[in-house]
């Protein structure tokens, strides 16, 4: 395969005049379940071929995808992306460039203990029905419970122009579920997830325990009362603060939105937060839903160091940005399937621990909020961010108190980072999907924190 | 584009698999076969920089033994093995899978009616060249407003769908369909300030996209949010753009009119048909027929017709949206909203063109109603209300302040708070000014009583 695409490569350099040629071809194989009520809506399974090709013609990028691997079908791809990248790039004032990348010759393979494609899909509706039971079992007021299952495996091959070549294993396996109560006219819900690149053994734990941890924060809520909106001080669990790293902070650091005009472009080695505040993007946490050997540039994957003690330490980069900074690609560059192109994602996102205990950061609120588990967020390039707040609980007089639904947090980034005035020194790390037009798996997380201020969205 | 498979291709594999898998054990059998070929040229940080090419085409097949259902589905259609290897997949997945005592088996044959202005052949004849203009004009239509604006990111792009579907019941269609659109992203700087990220698009069924209005507007609203007073925390007037409503929508209110929502419990509709919902402002259809709707097609994700199903008319709950199970379950025919995303999915229940009708008032109209406001476009959060209740606790960026009928100023980070059951029961007036986004097709509207949070 790697020759077929070599060979690709070799055309788009020498007939067409590409300055850099990539070839990715994948092989892949999903299996997929949901489950609604224990209902198995479908067991489905599916197989897909696929090459990504990518030219960089006259500073401008052509990139062509095609299902399939015959030569004539390839053949006619890389003229058709060489032909339109030349056509992009008649008006480029700033032509792309690459930043240096060393060439590399693998074939990384993973030896899970528990390969999923060897797992019956009987026994992985098995293992989703006890899912499904035990959440439904928790609670008469339990009403709803979905669970999807999705498992990738297969084999992603990539060359490129430079003569780097790389087979790399790939494997995914990912759940989620939700579970939904209602009583009195009042509705909540509640989502747990879980992801990993290490093996199905993810799953030989207790799968009903993820069950009932869903059903119970999704019942508690119903007894819950809803936030004052206005300035609060808070702590934030791992799982939010995670997000927040993520959304607030995380895609302001990717080099390309830092590039179009984000906040942080002009803010390396400046300082944009307190001295407690240290946040890293690391692609090599072994079995980690964001992990891997290679990016999709061939780069290898890096721990990459974004903010030190409150200072800008630097961004996630493609070759591309990289070139840009005059640095070397830290290895996000990273595409869903051989449908799109790679650009620059996060990997496993965290804050790092400090030295508090849970109780040292709440002892220190007198009326705030403890924020446990997030819903979902969102940030823009102007520095503000959104996070909403699937468990929440107030804290009166240093103790955590009634439990709070239906809450969000807001601000700028920038202001809120200077108010971390705490920080835990547990850890814990949370599988998760990110969208950013293409899907990426990724891991977020950290220790507990504390805030001076946020805003907190209330209820109407 | 290359050439696009023909109707009887597709056909004659869609029909061929329904009798492969029906003669290797399957109760029932449906194949879908979809082509998608798509070309895009790229905006990135003020200049055309790249250009894209997606030939995309599989085969989704169900199969039901013993009423379990079973999906597999490749992308390799030309190899006759891997076909057979994908029915097979189905047959194993059913037999792996749990019986279900509510399915009533796959949708019966209906006739289909013809759908207007959904396919365009000048949009296949679109090359590379073309798009690279649209996306020039539009870059060069931002720049020629301000200098302090600055096209982050956008494009254009121009695509031709087809799908073919065929089943053990006789059902038996094939459509095509094209979709152009551009749109760019800006910002706008000044100093220390960089304004949110706005965003403005054209869409539609044919090649008529204006790439100059897009970028002017989308600089107009880049430039108008550079200069920002903060607001009062109060209960205030709302209007909701577009851009508001399909965020805030998406995730709450057309989930609520799914009828799989309402059977599992999931929805506030559930036992409300008949009763008063919202204002009496608002009348809602879901209209798979549209002419030159984004979502419009003669049959939908398992070959039932498309149709115009009334949701809510003057505030009344009237219907929900169903597909050929949920439909059965209930002893009812399927309004035609299953929807697949191409051939990796079994079809689920959405909306097609979701309509709210719009008013007799213009836009400047329905601002003068307002005294004291907002209007609000750009939503931060909107996915992180609760689908269920419809609580949302989300962030405007930006959104500008509206007093005495006049846009006065943005501003930033406010957040809004409500129910998006309660809003529709406070929207008090629609603008004529009806325009589509995704499944959303809509006018501004006018809703009271919402709590703004300032900063």
């Amino acid at each position: 395969m790697e020759d077929v695409l070599a060979n690709i490569n070799d055309v788009a350099v020498q007939k067409f005049g590409a300055e850099y040629s990539e070839a990715r071809a994948q092989k892949l194989y999903k299996t997929m379940l949901t489950l609604k009520e224990g209902r198995v809506e479908a067991a489905k399974q599916g197989i897909e071929n696929g090459v990504a090709l990518r030219v960089l013609v006259d500073g401008a990028w052509g990139f062509a995808s095609v299902g399939s691997f015959d030569a004539e079908v390839l053949m006619n791809a890389v003229s058709g992306a060489c032909r339109m990248a030349k056509n992009a790039g008649l008006r480029l004032k700033t032509p792309i460039k690459l930043a240096e990348a060393k060439t590399v010759e693998d074939h990384v393979q993973i030896k899970p203990r528990k390969t999923p494609s060897s797992v019956l899909m009987e026994d992985k509706i098995s293992t989703a029905l006890e899912v499904n039971k035990a959440a439904l079992g928790y609670d008469k007021r339990v009403k709803g419970c979905t669970i999807d299952y999705l498992d990738l495996t297969g084999a992603n091959y990539f060359a490129n122009s430079e003569g780097t070549r790389i087979e790399q294993d790939k494997l995914y396996v990912w759940s989620r579920i939700t579970a939904t109560a209602s009583s009195q006219g009042l509705f909540t819900f509640s989502r747990e997830e879980i992801g990993s690149t290490a093996g199905y053994e993810v799953f030989d734990s207790a799968p009903e325990a993820i069950g009932e941890k869903a059903a119970k924060r999704a019942v508690q809520q119903l007894g819950a009362k809803t936030p004052k909106g206005g300035k609060s001080p808070v702590v934030l669990g791992p799982n939010v603060v995670g997000v927040f790293v993520h959304e607030a902070f995380g895609h302001l650091a990717e080099a390309d939105l830092a590039l179009a005009g984000g906040v942080l472009q002009n803010n390396l080695g400046k300082k944009i937060g307190s001295d407690l505040v240290t946040f890293y993007d690391d692609g090599t946490i072994e079995g980690a839903f964001g992990s891997f050997k290679y990016d999709d540039e061939g780069v290898p994957t890096q721990k990459t160091l974004l903010i030190k003690d409150g200072v800008v330490a630097g961004l996630m980069h493609n070759r591309e940005t990289a070139q840009k900074f005059n640095v070397e690609s830290t290895g996000n560059a990273r595409a869903e399937n051989f449908r799109v192109e790679p650009i620059i994602r996060m990997r496993n996102t965290f804050m790092a621990p400090r030295d508090h205990s849970f109780e040292e950061l709440v002892e220190g609120v007198s009326s705030g909020y403890y924020f446990k588990s997030f819903r979902g967020g969102q940030a823009n390039l102007d520095g503000t961010f959104q996070v909403g707040i699937q468990e929440a609980y107030e804290i009166v007089n240093g103790e955590v108190g009634e439990p709070v639904r239906d809450a969000s947090i807001s601000g700028s980034t920038m202001e809120t980072l200077f108010k971390v005035d705490a920080v835990g020194k547990d850890f814990e790390l949370w599988p998760g999907r990110c969208g950013k037009g293409q899907t990426a798996f990724i891991c977020d997380g950290g220790p507990h924190i504390r805030v001076k201020e946020v805003i907190v969205g209330g209820s109407a | 584009m290359v050439a696009v498979l023909e109707k009887y291709q597709m056909l004659s594999l869609a029909e061929n698999v329904v009798k492969s898998a029906l003669q290797k054990g399957a109760a029932e059998a449906e194949a879908y076969v979809y082509e998608g070929q798509a070309t895009n040229v790229g905006i990135e940080r003020g200049q055309i920089t790249k250009t894209n090419t997606i030939i995309d085409r599989g085969l989704g097949v169900r199969a039901t033994v013993n009423k379990a259902v079973g999906f597999a589905y490749t992308n390799i259609i030309e190899a006759q093995n891997a076909v057979e290897d994908t029915i097979t997949g189905a047959l194993s997945a059913a037999r792996a899978s749990k019986r279900d005592p509510d399915w009533k088996g796959l949708p019966r044959k209906k006739m289909y009616v013809a759908v207007d202005k959904v396919y365009d052949p000048a949009i296949l004849e679109l090359r590379s060249e073309g798009l690279v203009d649209i996306a020039s004009s539009m870059i060069d239509a931002v720049v020629s407003v301000d200098k302090r604006v600055f096209p982050i990111e956008g494009g254009a792009g121009a695509a031709y769908l087809s799908n073919a579907i065929a089943n053990s019941n006789g059902v038996s269609g094939f459509e095509k369909g094209t979709i152009m659109e551009c749109s760019v992203a800006t910002v706008a700087k000044e100093g220390n300030t960089v304004t949110p990220v706005c965003f403005e698009f054209n869409a539609g069924r044919d090649r008529n996209v204006d790439p100059e209005w897009v970028g002017k507007e989308a600089a107009r609203l880049a430039l108008n949010s550079l200069k920002t007073k903060r607001v009062k925390t109060e209960t205030t007037k709302l209007i909701l753009t577009q851009f508001a409503l399909q965020d805030l929508l998406h995730f709450t209110l057309i989930n609520a009119v799914k009828a799989d929502s309402v059977q599992r419990k999931q929805s506030p509709f559930q036992d409300k048909i008949g009763e008063q919902v919202a204002s009496e402002t608002v009348t809602i259809h879901d209209d798979g027929l549209l002419p030159g709707g984004l979502r419009t097609w003669a049959f939908d994700g398992e070959g039932t017709p498309q149709q115009k199903t009334t949701l809510i008319e003057k505030g009344v709950l009237r219907n929900f949206l169903y597909d050929n199970y949920a439909a059965k379950k209930e002893g009812k025919e399927s309004t035609g909203n299953a929807s697949r995303a191409g051939y990796l999915s079994t079809p689920g229940i959405e909306a097609t063109n979701f309509h709210i009708t719009p008013g007799n008032k213009t836009p400047d109209q329905l601002l003068s109603d307002v005294d004291n406001g907002l209007i609000i476009y750009y939503l931060q959060g909107a996915h992180s209300s609760n689908p269920i209740s419809g609580d949302f606790s989300i962030v405007a960026t930006p959104a500008w302040k509206i007093s005495k009928g006049e846009i006065k100023h943005a501003t930033r980070g406010v957040m809004l708070a409500g129910n998006i059951f309660e809003v529709l029961k406070n929207v008090t007036a629609t603008a004529d000014n009806q325009r589509q986004m995704g499944q959303l097709i809509a006018p501004w509207i006018l809703v009271e009583n919402v709590k703004v949070i300032g900063k």
